[in-house]
């Protein structure tokens, strides 16, 4: 007989696995406990034995896959008839009848009739919401057919599905003039976060320039102090002071949607999370309490931050819990920019970089023009949760602290 | 003597000296027997739970030395309050793996009847094995109890209350010690130092010059052993026993050791583990060194460690299969067994939830699932 084998929980309440390799090729035997598949988790990478002697008669994942809990991995032939010790504990209780149910093999339920409720998954019946899919139209793969969230994406997915090439296992591979980058892993991961802030946000975008001539002024003399303190001080901390400072007079934009308690939380305090470009990819690391820090502290804690993020030992906790964000974009070119909001966020600053160009100064002699130096800033604001003037006066707000920096001070 | 360094017996080269252990050649091989079927419960453990068949293990690589050395003081009438890696003192005992393994499946036949988690066994034959507990160092105070109980009754009894490193920054550790020592209660403290609470080093786990200098401030004496070596454990145990049983009180024992595995099957040492150290430490394995000595004393012949493993695959790999086989606790034993007679509103209660069993059919656990 066959047995279905489904990925286990193996660190106590991981919720999937990406496949990074199989030990054993589709056709192979396999004794009890050899190990058949390689497969990451969140808290580790474990190598999954086969739960019986057999024959392994198809791979239902390939490298790269995540793969639910609870969803099938490979099907081991076993030649016996007797059912397999796989788990499957259930209640047992004289009152309670067991229903007849194979052992292993949770059959797909079909489509409901219209109008009856589909059993379904919290997560899921959220991201349905998200996604607009009719719940009942979605087969449930689910114990007793229950739909799970992987259905949804699924059904969601489904039209789009067949023109989309299988994904080879190895990284990159060249082939006839194209190089194939499997999608995963942290790209994966910042693929789902934009999507989620595209697909809830109501994404507004204002642009305003800022005359930073004071502030590059102040900046090279903070970074002389900084030096002989072997703190590195970029424009970065400015920002950051400038940004807490005029978002605590726009509390509207500091914070978050909680959909599920239906609320928009403004924070009393500023967290910012700053994008960082790494090897592995974006990254958003979070300066707790700017609002109380100083820019040389900032400039510390970022440089921290930044190294951390570059070797990898930035914990998730460091990733979380932002009430606004900030992009950079301006060491790399660009005038402007539409930034996309760090979902579940409120709003976020695009920072562009600093260019010479002769600007009109009012002086007591009448307007001249001078050489200035002019920085772009961009605000993005879900127009669910904020209107378009907040955002405007935010960022009127910041050009007036930071053209006049001094005005940090205060 | 807080200060003294940690006491071997057994030399790199198995070499004891003249030293004199008091087990005869008998218990020296089951000594040796029980480090491996520990070793190999511990390997069939980790596949059941790679394969979902069972939901958690911990690991007990390189400290079998130390469990079954400090189980081998302790008499069958004594007590033993276990962290959760110490399940080689109940296999000592006489515990079988069949038993061991109903916990594991969290079967009809646990003792806890599947309500622990996965190695967190209980068991009252042949030796109390007092239930391993997760919070960490919360049995420590109920080891010191049931000491004190012990000693307002007149018997003599020892408790043995083992923790690792990790475990002497938790309130028990400081709470029961402190009263142990005001009370001069009969037991053993055991910690185990083996290098890591789940990730975080020894080295900063304590601002103290380890961990049995400790003792002092509880006015008890403390003892460094080495931990990976068997018969210094089972010296300084057994002399702590002796202690404890003549009414003297008291002994905190630092054993100085190294998890050579994860933390639990949850976990990914090679993350913060540093490879030299594990490196290190693999040449101090306890089994080997006892093998080694066993050699030098002509009880040891070639092929006995082959031997020894394929009897115990053999016992513990059966263990699983008759435990995974074994049906699940009883949905009524939830309620069956709070009171001696059911109450009417624990019934009527009973009844609803069958009921509610029976039509949802979500009341069962598995399907790879963490059962919450």
């Amino acid at each position: 007989m066959a047995i279905e084998f489904k990925l286990p929980d193996v660190g106590e309440g991981v919720a999937e696995g990406e496949v990074v390799q199989w030990l054993v090729a589709v056709g192979d035997a396999v004794e009890e406990h050899q190990s058949v598949v390689e497969v990451m988790t969140d808290k580790a990478t474990v190598e999954i034995p086969a739960p019986a002697p057999g024959v392994v008669s198809a791979f239902h994942a390939e490298a790269g896959d995540v793969v639910e809990v609870g969803a099938v991995l490979f099907t081991l032939e076993t030649g016996g008839e007797s059912a397999p010790d796989t788990p499957d504990v259930e209640v047992a209780a004289a009152p309670v009848e067991r229903e007849a149910e194979d052992a292993v093999l949770t059959p797909a339920a079909p489509p409901r009739s219209p109008g009856a409720k589909a059993l379904a998954t919290p997560s899921a019946r959220r991201v349905a919401r998200g996604r607009g899919v009719e719940l009942a139209s979605v087969a449930g793969t689910g114990r007793n057919g229950v739909i799970r969230r992987s259905d949804v994406e699924a059904a969601h997915a489904a039209p789009a599905a067949s023109s989309a090439a299988p994904v080879p296992a190895e990284a990159p591979v060249a082939a006839g003039g194209e190089t194939r980058v499997p999608f995963r892993g942290v790209r994966r991961k910042i693929a789902e976060a934009m999507v989620r802030s595209r697909d809830s946000a109501v994404h507004f975008t204002v642009v305003e320039e800022v005359d930073v001539t004071e502030l590059v002024t102040l900046r090279e003399r903070a970074k002389t102090i900084g030096a002989a303190r072997g703190i590195k001080v970029t424009y970065m901390p400015f920002i950051m002071k400038a940004a807490a400072k005029a978002l605590l007079d726009f509390p509207q934009l500091n914070g978050r949607l909680d959909e599920e308690a239906g609320e928009i939380i403004h924070s009393h305090t500023v967290n910012l999370g700053i994008a960082t470009d790494t090897d592995k990819g974006l990254l958003v690391p979070v300066v707790r309490h700017v609002e109380r820090k100083g820019v040389l502290e900032l400039a510390a804690e970022l440089a921290e931050l930044a190294e951390s993020a570059r070797t990898g030992r930035i914990g998730p906790e460091q990733l979380q819990g932002s009430t606004f964000s900030i992009t950079n974009a301006g060491n790399i070119g660009g005038i402007h920019a539409t930034p996309i909001i760090n979902h579940p966020d409120i709003a976020i600053l695009g920072v562009h970089r600093i260019m010479k160009r002769p600007g009109v100064v009012e002086g007591p002699d009448g307007d001249r023009i001078e050489v200035r130096r002019y920085m772009n800033f961009s605000t993005s604001v879900d127009h669910r949760l904020a209107d378009g003037a907040d955002g405007v006066r935010f960022l009127v707000a910041l050009k007036g602290l930071l053209e006049c920096p001094g005005l940090l001070a205060l | 003597m807080t200060d003294a360094p940690a006491l071997s017996v057994i030399g790199p080269d198995g070499d004891a000296g003249a030293h004199d252990s008091g087990l005869d050649d008998e218990q020296l091989l089951h000594c040796y027997e029980t480090m491996l079927r520990t070793r190999v419960f511990d390997e069939i453990c980790l596949k059941l739970q790679r394969s979902g068949r069972i939901g958690f293990s911990v690991p007990n690589l390189g400290i079998e030395g130390l469990q079954v050395g400090a189980a081998s003081a302790l008499r069958r009438t004594d007590w033993i309050f276990p962290s959760y890696r110490d399940f080689g003192m109940a296999l000592y005992h006489g515990v079988t793996p069949l038993d061991m393994m109903h916990n594991m499946f969290g079967n009809a036949l646990d003792t806890a009847k599947g309500r622990q988690m996965s190695v967190h066994f209980s068991f009252e034959e042949p030796i109390h094995f007092y239930s391993i507990s997760s919070p960490i160092g919360t049995h420590i105070p109920h080891a010191v109890g049931a000491a004190r109980a012990f000693q307002m009754r007149g018997e003599d009894h020892v408790c043995l209350a083992s923790f690792g490193d990790g475990g002497t920054s938790s309130l028990g550790f400081h709470s029961g010690l402190n009263f142990a020592g005001v009370w001069k209660a009969p037991v053993v403290f055991l910690c185990q130092n083996n290098g890591w609470a789940i990730s975080c080093p020894s080295s900063e786990q304590t601002a103290s010059e380890g961990f049995a200098i400790k003792a002092r401030a509880y006015g008890m004496p403390g003892v460094k052993v080495d931990g990976n070596d068997l018969l210094a454990v089972r010296e300084v145990v057994s002399e702590a026993v002796a202690r404890a049983r003549a009414g003297d009180g008291p002994t905190l024992v630092e054993a100085e050791t190294f998890r050579m595995g994860g933390h639990s099957t949850s976990d990914d040492p090679t993350r913060y583990v540093p490879a030299e150290e594990l490196e290190a430490w693999g040449k101090r394995d306890p089994i080997e060194r006892f093998e080694k000595f066993l050699v030098q004393r002509g009880l040891w012949s070639e092929g006995d460690c082959e031997r020894v493993r394929e009897e115990a695959f053999a016992e513990i790999d059966a263990a699983s299969k008759e435990a995974g086989a074994e049906g699940a606790p009883g949905l009524e034993t939830i309620f069956s067994d709070v009171y001696e007679t059911l109450p009417d509103h624990l019934r009527v209660q009973g009844e609803a939830t069958f009921d509610l069993a029976r039509r949802k059919g979500e009341a069962a656990a598995g399907a790879g699932e963490f059962p919450l």
